[in-house]
C-alpha cells in the first residue's frame, strides 16, 4: 500500500521536478519554447481525454476550443486590459460556457452524429474567427502581447512555470475528480447509459459536465497558447490540429493522465525528431524492434492473433524503408505519424502508457490498493419490519406502441414487505408493465402510485430517485467498471462533497466510507471476493447477482427483479433464492418477474397472473397454479401431472 | 460423428475448458448439463470454431476440425444454434431460414428453387413459422423465435446441431413446447449436442448425458445411471 503510494506520487513529484529544474541549468531559448508547448497541449490532452477516454465519444472540437480560448484570451488583454489571471480566467470560462452550450443539443446524439456535430461546431468557430475582421483581425492574424502577471513581467522562462504549475493543478484536480464519483459516472455512462439513470445517476447531467469540463480545459490551454506565441491565426485551429490531438490520445492511451502527457510530448516532439535523419532512424528502428518483440512474445503466448502481432511490425517495416528512400522526411510528417497510429491501434489498443502501465505494475509488484473492511451490514440496510398496506398501485395502466397493446389496463396492488410474483407468457406485457414503472416508457394513460403519491413517469432517473430500483433482463452492467464500482456508483446518499471541494481531494473520506457499505452489499450478494474484478469478467450467474447488489445500493422502497434467474442453472437458482430471502427480510417489497415456477412458489406471497396485456389471475402461488386460465395460457400441465412425459 | 478429445480453450489468458472429452454418435440426443461457468457454451463455441482451442482435438465426421474458421466448420456441416436465440431481427422469417441454407447454395441463380426442399422439411416440421413466413422475426414471440433458430439450423442440412440453451427466458408452456420439439427432431435422426438449464428435462430426452464442473467431464453416463448418482442429483436434479 505505502509502496504504492510511493511510486505513484513519487514519480509524478520527480517528473514536475525535472521539468521545473530544467531552465535553472540550460539555457536553450528553443528547448524552452518546446517545454511550454508540452506543457500546454499536456493541459489540452487532459481534457480531450475527458471526451474521448472516459465518455467515450469521438470529439473533434478540442482545437476549435483551443482557437477560441485563445482568441477570448487575447481580445480580453488587447480590449479590456487584463492582467494575465484574468485573461485565462475569460478563456477558461468561454470553454466551458460554449463547451456547455454544445454538449446539450450534441449529446443527445450518439457516436458518429456526435462527431458529425462537433465537427460542424467546429468549422463554424474558425470561420467566425476568420471572417470577423473587426474583432479578430481574420485571415492578417492577431497581435498581442503577453500580459503581466500580478505587476511581473514574465521572462520566457517565468511563463514556463507559469505553465508548468498550471499543469500540475489541473493534474490534480482531474485525479481527484476521476477517483470520486464523478470519475465513477463517466465511465458507467459510456458502459450503459439506461442503468446509469436506473441508479439515479443522472446520465445527461454528467455528459454535459464532463464535455464542459473537456472543453474549459481547451479554452485555458488556448490561453496559454495565445501567450506563448503572441500571434494568433484561425489557420492553426483547423481539422489538421485536431487529427494530431486525437492521434496525440489514442497513442498515449486513454484513460490515463500519463497517457495524455505522453501524448503531448510526442505531438511537440516528433516534428524536431523527423528533421533529424540520424534520430529518425534510431525512433523506427526502435519502433520496429517494439513491435518485434512485442508482437513475438504475444504470438508465443498466444495471447494475440497473427494479424495483430503482423500488422505493426509491417508498418514499422515500412517506416524504416522509408526513411532510406525518401529525400525529406519532413513533408512526410503526416504518414509517418499515420503509420504510427496504425501500428498502436492495432498491436497496442490500450495505447503506449496502457501497455507500460501493466508492463510496471507486475515489474515493480504494485497491489492493486488494499479495500477497506465492509461495514456492518444492518447500517447499510438496515432490518425493518414493513407496516403494512399498500407500498404501489397500479390502475388502469396502459402503454400502447402503435396499435399494440402491450399493456392494456392493468390494476394491481402491491403490499408493503411482499415479495409479489409478476408471471405470463413470452410476450405478455410483464417486462412492458416493470418498464412503465421503473420509467423506460411513458404510460399512454393510466396512474402509478407509490406510497399513494403519484411515482414520476417516462424517467428512469427521477422514479430511482423516488424510492424504486430495478434490475434488467439483459443485464445492463457497466462492464469496465470493478465489481466494487458498480456497486459504489449506485450507492444513495454517500456522496455530498461539492464539485470544487471534490478537485481539491476532499472527497477521499466519504469515498472510503462508500468503498466499506458497498463492500457490505457484495457481501450479501456473495461477490465479497470477487470485488476486483472488473464486471464484465465474472461470470454469468455472477454478473446476476451483481446487478442485484446494485440495485440494493439505492436502498430502495421497492425492487424490481427483472427474470433474476433466467439462464442460471440449479446451483445458482438456490443461492438465488437466498439472497432474494435476505432482502426481503429488510422489509423491502420486491417485484419479481419469474418462469421458473419453482422460484416463484418459493418466495412469493402474492402472484398477478398477466396474458395479453391483461391480468387474467391474482392469488398466492398455490391458488393460481391451479386456475385453468394460467394452466391454459402459461404453465401447460396442471401441478400435480408430471412436468413432461419421459422419452 | 462428433468427438471432443482434451479439449483446453479460454478467453485471453483466462482458461475455461481444461481437457474436456465428449461424443456424440450419429442419431443420438446428448446432453451436455452443470452450473453456470462450469464451460458448457465455451465448449460449444470451441466446438463451432467461434473461439480457437488452445489445444486439443475435434473431430466431424472423423475428420479433424479444430482450429479451423467458424464459417469453414459450418460449411462442414456443423450447426450451432446459439445461446438467446440470435435471429436475425429486421429480416423476415423467411429469409432468416434461407441465411441458415446459404452455405451450400449457389451464390445467384436457381436460389430459391434449390432452398425450397429446406424450407418445406423446416415449415412440416414447425408449421407456426409457415404462417408467419413474411413477418419480421424480431416481432415473433420468444417460443416462435427459438423454432426459428432451430429451423435456421436445420437448414444448412447439418450432420450435428449444437443446440445451447433452448429453453432461457421461456415460458413453461412454451419450455415443454420447445423439449416436444427437441423429441420430434430425435425421432428425424437428428444428431444433436444439448446445453440445459432444466437438467431434469433434458435427461428425459438425451441418450447420454455429461455433467461439467470447472471445465472438464466430472460426471457421464446414460439418464438412467445418473439418476442413480447421488452427487448429481443433489447438485443438479434437486
Amino acid at each position: 500500500m505505502l509502496k504504492r503510494l510511493l511510486l505513484l506520487r513519487g514519480t509524478e513529484i520527480i517528473v514536475l521536478a525535472l521539468l521545473a529544474c530544467i531552465p535553472l541549468t540550460v539555457s536553450n531559448s528553443y528547448l524552452l519554447g518546446l517545454l511550454t508547448l508540452l506543457t500546454i497541449y499536456g493541459i489540452l490532452l487532459i481534457g480531450l481525454d475527458v471526451t474521448v477516454g472516459y465518455l467515450g465519444q469521438v470529439n473533434l472540437a478540442q482545437a476549435a476550443f483551443l482557437g477560441l480560448g485563445a482568441y477570448a484570451a487575447g481580445l480580453s488583454v488587447s480590449l479590456l486590459g487584463f492582467g494575465m489571471m484574468g485573461a485565462l480566467g475569460v478563456s477558461l470560462l468561454v470553454g466551458l460556457v460554449l463547451g456547455g452550450v454544445l454538449a446539450f443539443p450534441a449529446l443527445r446524439l450518439e457516436g458518429p452524429q456526435f462527431a458529425l456535430a462537433t465537427l460542424s461546431f467546429s468549422a463554424l468557430s474558425t470561420t467566425v474567427l476568420n471572417e470577423w475582421d473587426g474583432l479578430t483581425g481574420g485571415a492578417q492574424g492577431l497581435s498581442l502581447n503577453r500580459p503581466p502577471l500580478f505587476g511581473q513581467t514574465l521572462g520566457a522562462s517565468g511563463f514556463y512555470w507559469l505553465c508548468l504549475v498550471i499543469l500540475a493543478l489541473v493534474w490534480m484536480g482531474m485525479r481527484n475528480l476521476l477517483a470520486s464519483q464523478w470519475g465513477r459516472a463517466f465511465e458507467a455512462l459510456r458502459d450503459s447509459p439506461i442503468a446509469t439513470d436506473a441508479m439515479g445517476v443522472g446520465t445527461f447531467r454528467h455528459k454535459v459536465a464532463g464535455f464542459a469540463l473537456g472543453s474549459s480545459l481547451g479554452g485555458l490551454a488556448g490561453g496559454l497558447y495565445a501567450f506563448n506565441f503572441q500571434y494568433l491565426q484561425p489557420q492553426s485551429f483547423t481539422y489538421d490540429l485536431m487529427v494530431i490531438l486525437l492521434l496525440g490520445v489514442v497513442l498515449g492511451g486513454r484513460k490515463s493522465l500519463w497517457g495524455a502527457f505522453f501524448g503531448a510530448s510526442l505531438i511537440v516532439l516528433l516534428p524536431n525528431l523527423l528533421s533529424n535523419r540520424i534520430l529518425f532512424e534510431v525512433i523506427s528502428a526502435a519502433g520496429l524492434l517494439l513491435a518485434l518483440v512485442a508482437g513475438g512474445r504475444g504470438w508465443m503466448k498466444k495471447t494475440t492473433k497473427p494479424f495483430q502481432a503482423l500488422a505493426p511490425v509491417i508498418a514499422m517495416g515500412m517506416l524504416v524503408a522509408g526513411g532510406f528512400m525518401v529525400e525529406n522526411t519532413e513533408n512526410w510528417r503526416k504518414a509517418i505519424f499515420a503509420l504510427m497510429l496504425f501500428s498502436v491501434v492495432v498491436g497496442l489498443p490500450d495505447g503506449i502508457m496502457g501497455f507500460a502501465a501493466r508492463y510496471l505494475t507486475k515489474l515493480f509488484r504494485i497491489s492493486p490498493s488494499a479495500l477497506p473492511p465492509a461495514s456492518n451490514l444492518d447500517d447499510v440496510l438496515p432490518l425493518g419490519k414493513s407496516s403494512g398496506g399498500v407500498l404501489l398501485e397500479l390502475q388502469a395502466l396502459k402503454r400502447y406502441f402503435g396499435g399494440v397493446k402491450a399493456v392494456d389496463g392493468i390494476n394491481m396492488q402491491v403490499k408493503k414487505g411482499q415479495v409479489h410474483g409478476l408471471i405470463g407468457p413470452n410476450g405478455s406485457g410483464k417486462s412492458t408493465a416493470v418498464n412503465v414503472i421503473s420509467g423506460l416508457y411513458a404510460p399512454t394513460s393510466g396512474e402509478i402510485l407509490l406510497d399513494g403519491k403519484p411515482l414520476p413517469r417516462g424517467s428512469l432517473f427521477k422514479v430511482a430517485r423516488a424510492g424504486v430500483s430495478r434490475t434488467f433482463q439483459n443485464l445492463q452492467l457497466f462492464g469496465e467498471l470493478s465489481a466494487l464500482d458498480n456497486v459504489m456508483l449506485a450507492l444513495k446518499g454517500a456522496y455530498r462533497v461539492p464539485l470544487p471541494l471534490v478537485l481539491l481531494g476532499f472527497s477521499r473520506a466519504e469515498d472510503s466510507r462508500a468503498k466499506a457499505d458497498a463492500l457490505a452489499l457484495l457481501a450479501l450478494a456473495g461477490l465479497a471476493d470477487q470485488a476486483g474484478m472488473r464486471a464484465k469478467d465474472l461470470t454469468y450467474g455472477a454478473q446476476r447477482f451483481l446487478e442485484i447488489a446494485r440495485a440494493l445500493a439505492r436502498k430502495p422502497e421497492l425492487l424490481i427483479l427483472d427474470e433474476p434467474a433466467a439462464g442460471l442453472a440449479h446451483p445458482d437458482v438456490s443461492v438465488l433464492v437466498s439472497i432474494i430471502k435476505s432482502i426481503r427480510e429488510r422489509g423491502i417489497t420486491i417485484i419479481l418477474i419469474e418462469h421458473h415456477m419453482d422460484v416463484v412458489s418459493e418466495l412469493c406471497d402474492t402472484v398477478t397472473v398477466i396474458d395479453s396485456g391483461q391480468v387474467i389471475a391474482e392469488g398466492t402461488p398455490d391458488e393460481v397454479k391451479r386456475d385453468p386460465k394460467v394452466i391454459k395460457a402459461y404453465l401447460g400441465v396442471a401441478p400435480d401431472e408430471p412436468v413432461a412425459m419421459p422419452a | 460423428m462428433l468427438q471432443v478429445e482434451n479439449l483446453h480453450a479460454g478467453y485471453g489468458t483466462s482458461e475455461v475448458l481444461t481437457g474436456t472429452t465428449l461424443h456424440v454418435k450419429q442419431g443420438s440426443v446428448v446432453a451436455l448439463i452443470g452450473a453456470n461457468g462450469a464451460g458448457k457454451t465455451t465448449t460449444m463455441r470451441a466446438i463451432s470454431g467461434m473461439i480457437k482451442p488452445a489445444s486439443g482435438r475435434v473431430l466431424l465426421g472423423g475428420q479433424p476440425v479444430q482450429g479451423l474458421s467458424a464459417s469453414r466448420i459450418a460449411k462442414l456441416g456443423l450447426a450451432h444454434s446459439p445461446e438467446g436465440r440470435k435471429v436475425f431481427g429486421p429480416l423476415s422469417v423467411e429469409d432468416n431460414l434461407l441465411l441458415g441454407a446459404y452455405n451450400h447454395l449457389p451464390m445467384f441463380f436457381g436460389f430459391r428453387g434449390r432452398a425450397a426442399e429446406g424450407l418445406e422439411k423446416v415449415y412440416a416440421l414447425f408449421p407456426r413459422l409457415k404462417e408467419r413466413r413474411l413477418q419480421a422475426a424480431g416481432t415473433l414471440s420468444g417460443g416462435e423465435q427459438q423454432m426459428l433458430a432451430i429451423g435456421r439450423a436445420l437448414m444448412a442440412n447439418p450432420k450435428v446441431i449444437l443446440l445451447d440453451e433452448p429453453s432461457m427466458g421461456l415460458a413453461p408452456v412454451i419450455v415443454q413446447e420447445v423439449f416436444n420439439i427437441i423429441r420430434r427432431l430425435k425421432e428425424s435422426g437428428v444428431t444433436l449436442l444439448l446445453v440445459e438449464q432444466f437438467a431434469k428435462s433434458a435427461l428425459e430426452v438425451a441418450d447420454y448425458a455429461y455433467v461439467m464442473e470447472r471445465g472438464r467431464i466430472a460426471v457421464e453416463g446414460t439418464p438412467a445411471q445418473l439418476h442413480q448418482n447421488e452427487r448429481v442429483i443433489a447438485a443438479y436434479l434437486g
